[in-house]
């Protein structure tokens, strides 16, 4: 078998170099506690508000308005249960979010239902994009919070992030979006854009996993979900993960940097495999195929096709990439995603491609003929 | 470059299937393995998010061990209608079914066969205990572990595409290769003899989850003697199959057994022992893994998992349905069970036993 073609950036990303270089000194040398007063930990101390003011900086923040997390699991946790624990008290119940979300905003929400909240679920159409309509219907005074991540991590669409947040803020409504998969592919500020809350995730953009940060406008309001430290004044307690903060930093700079040389170049690969796989593949669909999506996501549904064994497939031929998400336990069942907005998607094999740092054209190239020819094969059709 | 053909090897987590798998790759062989999730239970407990979250990460961690990929398979929608509703309809029909039978038909040697196609293996491995030789499928090594008893049910053109290793082996054999291959926590699990799906073996909870309330299966019915005496009252025929002594009433000189069920007046008969013996049956479903045989042929016949194999003749065969006459009576013949015919070593085939049958004179065909 020829080299594999790793498709499935929106699952992770290698670590950069210029990443690991930043970090390797804080795991040797300058491995001291920020929370220290002795030099080792000043060293340490200097490095993390470093650190700190650099992320906040490629989201048009101040160093006060970010916590550091273990990724965007924990931030949207910590967005949204710390959100909606404070804003309970003032008799606003509804909790809005889209069916289309990450799990971890999913679950996010339904914990909050079982201490009270209502959920409000907003309408996504054929496209994969919340209806603006649903939204001025939902995010409305007795709403508490609204959560719409920017970019869809199964097909990409892109939400209007802008128009909701400006909805929330105009009903007193705590906004928070999960941009795990916008920040680095689409511009994500903080000073254009009224958002109080945003996730980012460092291994999507050549980070390590398990760091991550929070984006929290200055005075909005939050309760911890840990105890046990005045780290990140209260609001994440423990030690800092100052190696993986400082890998953050130099990730999102470069990121912030590369943005639309990276984008432009993801987007026009993306697009040579879409097209290459519907010149053969005919019968193709490409989810949300007709929405406005960020450059590095294709999904795919190759109807009369078996999900599993085209993925197995994929695989067994070199071809990394997913089902719906990477992150349900290594099962490739069904997409809540698609059957959200495609119920018919799940009568074939649904593919996510997602390319990245490692795409070339000459990979493309392959997976297109891989995929093509495994497609053919699994939905019936005879080969060209 | 040669390499062996590719074996798509479904690994339970247990030993059996591990051990096959290890033996595959000894053999140098392009394995592939996968856990297929068959059911949902306990989806509202965080903390045991699935039937099979700890036996399908001990099956990945044995892949990794053996350095084959592994993939999980969500078989649930497929496996709740061919398998589960069928069990919980056989018992509100009176009968007493074995799900294996149906998971090994329809799940494990059709549905698994065809990821297999879809990712170009030529093999399905599993970890029966069963063999392979010349096309057709044979009992296995070791007499007490034999599983041919749920395996007649599958394709006819499955059975050259099975690869069975641990088929030639004894169960204790099984277990010294899993600590020969370093695989301790798999080597020394305890033996499952549950329904997957029946956890702690309570069918009952599964029923009253899946049938209404006021189902005829689950609510009081008489107890009869087959003259039509009512000797009592019980709680729900679904708590009945042929040959039970327990929870039976009281007050009579001699043991007394089950010796039907009939849905229709949701009546328990019971008697002594002489009247659960049966000479003779009637299977329906029948499925041949052989050249069909003939009226007039001697058979080898079973009734139950692990019960000795008896001689039978076939008397009537007609479409999918066999009548047998046995040569010497046996006991609790099952409605719902299987009947699996045997040639010696070789499985001839098999059906869903509907009747049992005390003379030896032909009966009339059930409509």
């Amino acid at each position: 078998m020829a080299d594999p073609i790793y498709l499935d950036h929106a699952a992770t990303t290698p670590v950069r170099p210029e990443v690991l270089a930043a970090m390797l000194p804080y795991y040797d040398a300058r491995f001291g506690n920020p929370s220290s007063t002795h030099r080792w930990g000043r060293e340490a101390r200097t490095a993390l508000d470093e650190a700190r003011e650099r992320v906040a900086a490629c989201l048009g923040a101040s160093a006060d308005e970010l916590c550091f997390t273990s990724g965007g699991t924990e931030s949207d946790n910590l967005a949204i249960l710390g959100g909606w624990r404070v804003l309970r008290s003032t008799g606003r119940r509804g909790v809005v979010t889209s069916p289309i979300e990450h799990k971890a905003v999913l679950e996010a929400v339904h914990k909050t239902v079982s201490e009270g909240a209502e959920e409000r679920m907003l309408a996504v159409d054929e496209g994969g994009t919340v209806t603006l309509v649903d939204a001025r219907a939902k995010i409305n005074d007795s709403a508490a919070l609204a959560s719409v991540m920017w970019v869809n991590n199964e097909i990409g669409t892109i939400q209007p992030i802008a128009a909701l947040a400006a909805l929330a803020k105009e009903h007193g409504v705590l906004f928070h979006t999960d941009a795990v998969q916008a920040f680095g592919k689409i511009e994500v500020d903080a000073r254009t854009i009224p958002f109080d809350f945003a996730s980012i995730s460092g291994h999507k953009i050549g980070a390590p996993k398990g760091i991550g940060a929070m984006f929290l406008r200055r005075g909005t309001p939050l309760e911890p979900l840990f105890f046990g430290g005045t780290q990140d004044r209260g609001r994440r307690p423990g030690t800092e993960n100052v190696a993986c903060a400082i890998g953050l930093a130099t990730a999102c700079e470069l990121a912030v940097a590369e943005r639309e040389t990276s984008s432009a170049k993801y987007r026009l690969l993306r697009d040579r495999l879409q097209a290459g796989i519907l010149a053969k593949v005919t019968n193709a669909v490409v989810n949300a195929g007709c929405a406005d999506r960020a450059p590095h996501i294709l999904n795919l549904t190759v109807p009369g096709a078996d999900g599993e064994s085209m993925l197995m497939a994929l695989d067994l031929n070199g071809i990394a990439c997913s089902g719906g998400s990477a992150c349900q336990s290594g099962s490739t069942g069904g997409s809540h995603v698609l059957a959200a907005i495609n119920p018919a998607a799940s009568t074939g094999a649904s593919v996510r491609m997602s390319v990245g740092s490692l795409s070339d054209e000459a990979a493309i190239d392959r997976a297109i003929d891989v995929f093509t020819k495994l497609a053919m094969k699994a939905s019936g059709m005879v080969a060209a | 470059m040669s390499q062996k053909p590719r074996v798509l090897v479904a690994m339970s987590g247990g030993v059996d299937s591990s051990v096959a798998a290890a033996l595959l790759m000894r053999e140098g062989y392009d394995c592939v393995g996968v856990t297929m999730k068959l059911f949902e239970d306990g989806a509202n407990l965080p903390d045991r998010p699935c039937c099979s979250l700890d036996s399908t990460s001990d099956a990945r961690r044995v892949a990794q061990l053996l350095g084959m990929p592994h993939y999980v398979l969500n078989m649930v929608d497929h496996f709740g209608h061919d398998v589960i509703a069928d069990f919980v309809s056989e018992y509100a029909a009176g009968r007493t079914p074995i799900p294996c039978v149906r998971c090994n038909t329809f799940t494990k040697f059709s549905d698994l066969v065809a990821k297999a196609d879809g990712i170009d293996a030529a093999f399905v491995a599993t970890g029966h205990y069963a063999r392979v030789a010349g096309g057709q499928l044979l009992r296995g090594a070791d007499d007490n572990k034999d599983q041919t008893y749920f395996l007649w049910g599958i394709d006819r053109g499955v059975i050259p595409r099975l690869m069975l290793p641990v088929g030639t082996l004894t169960k204790p054999e099984t277990r010294q290769i899993a600590r020969h291959l370093n695989l301790p926590r798999v080597a020394d699990k305890a033996e499952s003899q549950e329904i997957c799906f029946v956890p702690g073996g309570d069918y009952m909870a599964v029923l009253r989850r899946e049938l209404p309330a006021d189902a005829p299966a689950l609510i009081p019915g008489p107890f009869v003697l087959s003259d039509g005496t009512v000797v009592g009252t019980h709680e729900g025929f679904a708590r009945y199959t042929i040959g039970q002594r327990r929870a039976l009433p009281g007050g009579s000189a001699e043991p007394m057994f089950v010796v039907a069920i009939r849905p229709d007046d949701r009546a328990v008969v019971i008697g002594p022992r002489a009247e659960i013996l049966g000479n003779g049956l009637i299977a329906r479903g029948v499925n041949w893994l052989t050249d069909p045989p003939k009226v007039g042929d001697e058979v080898g016949v079973r009734v139950r998992h692990r019960a000795p194999i008896v001689a039978g003749e076939i008397v009537r065969l007609e479409g999918t349905e066999v009548e047998i006459a046995l040569q010497s009576p046996v006991a609790a013949i099952t409605p719902g069970q299987s009947a699996v015919l045997y040639s010696g070593d070789v499985v001839r085939g098999g059906g869903f036993i509907a009747a049992s049958r005390r003379s030896r004179a032909p009966m009339p065909v059930l409509s």
